[in-house]
């Protein structure tokens, strides 16, 4: 008997020992940056607007003469299916590298200047950040009246100021004022989910003021919307990407706003800067170690 | 008379009841193989089952599962590996060690352990153990500490509560007759626990294996937080992996057209690993009766 209870509280020792150890051990590891540790690369899956902005515009994707394209993302990146994620797991990871949504930074990440350029809407908006995409709405030609007030309203100076409150950055600097017919009716809208939050603020103030409309919003990602547009389903498509040849000999393209790409890392990385180049070669995994970049 | 004809209805009911979830399973099947097949035969059988490149939306694009076949395989391995000896060391404790004040608490602690959702798991496992392998194990073997080896402790933690349950069951089911027989030859307490009660619960504790591989193959959430997800031949136990259920959930939000459809057909494979795994269980149940 005395054996037993003797083992019981060996054993009870040791998980305390191993939780203590796990508890030192964790705080001794935050602080310090190790520039020789390997940068964790972190992408959004196949498939995303995101992806396909970031790596056409930061040659990751490799186009050859035949015209196949390659997405060079290196195969050690880990993948994360939503902005948050990727901010979530670079903001837990000293080492990491991510992108998102210019409109979706706040201070969790460090967003990094790309090419000497601060990721702002103002150096987007000058060209100056070239890490930028546009948001696009689509549609087939024969819109019906409604599809064509709501777009009307985008591009009016009300619709350009709801875009420009969410950190995106209106396409329209000196639209004239909404002056449209405000028809009843219903309309479906669908695609990506990058475009999503940005139409339906912009909905529900055209809503405001024609209450006689309705609008529905599905969200299903960028290829989904346009199949959907092209197909009758819906009848305005979200893209956050530009269309290809295929899709515009369907449909006719609006870009309603541009969308920077922000190059995020952990805030306790010192990095600052970083070239186009040097993304490029980190996103195809040439560069793998933080200190190999000045 | 009104109560037979009541009885004659309700028999309808139940049984109404009863196919409702065979009508479950058939209409999976239909939607899942319907859905598929066909994508496995345009992309090939065999380049879809053992490409080792899954890249969709290249052009042309590849769809090669064995990638995540692989990760599943390993990071249920791995589970396997954390999860059955401690839930069953655990479960030999709880039916023959345990001090009946220390039962009163861990019973009630392993039946918590299957109530928790699994997303919380993964949350837990992305803001505790991702930066404790990532900070203590990194700077030995390398990588971020999203890999194959925390996908498995987080998952074997995950399957403890199954295989401590069914293992304690298939332990206390064991005749008194065989642990009195054991003491009564000379045997010590251990000695007779272990070499006379835990062999002949020995296929009840086989299935609660079963039972935690099929409960680590299906999880999605909380490998998704915690594995890394490329999609690439695992090349280490600190490197991450994709598994089956990581590549459905991850991409299909943006998948259209043949990726849709390879999708849906990595489903029917996850499908057949879960009907192989029933299968499995059934046999050693039968043969655990006989």
């Amino acid at each position: 008997m005395k054996r037993k209870h003797g083992s019981i509280a060996l054993a009870l020792a040791l998980v305390v020992a191993i939780f203590a150890a796990c508890g030192g051990g964790g705080s001794a590891g935050d602080g310090g940056f190790n520039t020789g540790r390997e940068i964790t690369v972190v992408s959004r899956e196949d498939g995303s607007g995101t992806r396909g902005a970031f790596i056409e515009l930061m040659g990751v994707q490799e186009t050859t003469a035949d015209g196949s394209t390659v997405d060079r993302t290196t195969v050690e990146a880990n993948i994360a299916n939503g902005t948050s994620i990727v901010m979530g797991s670079v903001a837990g990871d000293n080492y990491a590298i991510g992108y998102i949504s210019l409109g979706s930074l706040n201070d969790t990440v460090k967003a990094l200047n790309l090419d000497g350029a601060a990721a702002t809407p103002g150096n987007v908006l000058s060209g100056d950040y070239t890490l930028a995409r546009p948001f696009i709405i689509a549609t087939s030609g024969a819109q019906s009246e409604l599809a064509a007030d709501f777009i009307g309203f985008i591009m009016s100076a009300e619709g350009q100021a709801v875009v420009g409150g969410r950190g995106y950055i209106p396409v329209e600097a000196s639209a004239p004022a909404f002056s449209g017919s405000l028809p009843s009716g219903t309309i479906v809208i669908a695609g990506s989910t990058s475009v999503a939050p940005v139409i339906e603020q912009l909905s529900d103030a055209y809503r405001e003021i024609n209450s006689g409309a309705s609008i529905e919003i599905h969200v299903q990602g960028t290829t989904a919307g346009i199949t959907a547009t092209i197909e009758g389903i819906s009848d305005i498509a979200m893209s956050s990407r530009p269309l290809n040849d295929n899709e515009l000999a369907a449909l006719d393209p609006v870009t309603i706003a541009v969308d920077g790409l922000a190059v995020i890392v952990n805030n306790n990385n010192p990095t600052a800067d970083i070239t186009s180049e040097q993304v490029r070669d980190i996103f195809i995994g040439e560069i793998t170690r933080w200190n190999e970049i000045g | 008379m009104a109560t037979k004809q009541l009885e004659g209805f309700m028999k309808y009911v139940f049984m109404m009841a009863a196919l409702a979830s065979i009508l479950a399973v058939a209409l999976i099947c239909v939607f899942l193989f319907a859905g598929g097949i066909p994508a496995m035969i345009e992309i090939g059988l065999f380049d879809f089952l053992l490409g080792r490149q899954w890249t969709p939306v290249d052009t042309p694009p590849s769809f090669g599962i064995l990638p995540m076949v692989m990760g599943s395989l390993y990071v249920t391995l791995g589970a396997i590996v954390v999860g059955v000896p401690i839930g069953v060391l655990t479960a030999v404790f709880m039916s023959h060690f345990c001090p009946p004040f220390l039962y009163k608490v861990l019973k009630p602690a392993t039946q918590l352990l299957a109530g928790i959702p699994s997303v919380v798991y993964g949350f837990f496992g992305l803001v505790v153990l991702v930066p404790f392998v990532r900070d203590h194990m990194g700077l030995i073997f390398g990588g971020n500490g999203s890999s194959i080896f925390t996908a498995s402790i987080l998952l074997g933690i995950m399957i403890l509560p199954t295989i401590i349950g069914v293992s304690e069951a298939a332990i206390r089911a064991v005749p008194s007759s065989y642990y009195e027989g054991a003491v009564a030859l000379g045997a010590s307490h251990e000695r007779s626990v272990f070499f006379a009660v835990v062999p002949a619960a020995k296929s009840g504790i086989l299935t609660s294996v079963i039972l935690g591989i099929g409960r680590a193959i299906g999880e999605t959430m909380a490998v998704i937080m915690v594995a890394g997800n490329q999609a690439r031949m695992p090349t280490g136990l600190f490197r991450g992996g994709r598994t089956l259920t990581a590549n459905i959930v991850m991409e299909m939000g943006y998948a259209a057209d043949l990726h849709r459809a390879a999708l849906i057909a990595t489903g029917v494979i996850l499908f057949v690993f879960i009907l192989l795994i029933n299968l499995a269980f059934t046999i050693l149940r039968r043969r655990g009766r006989s």
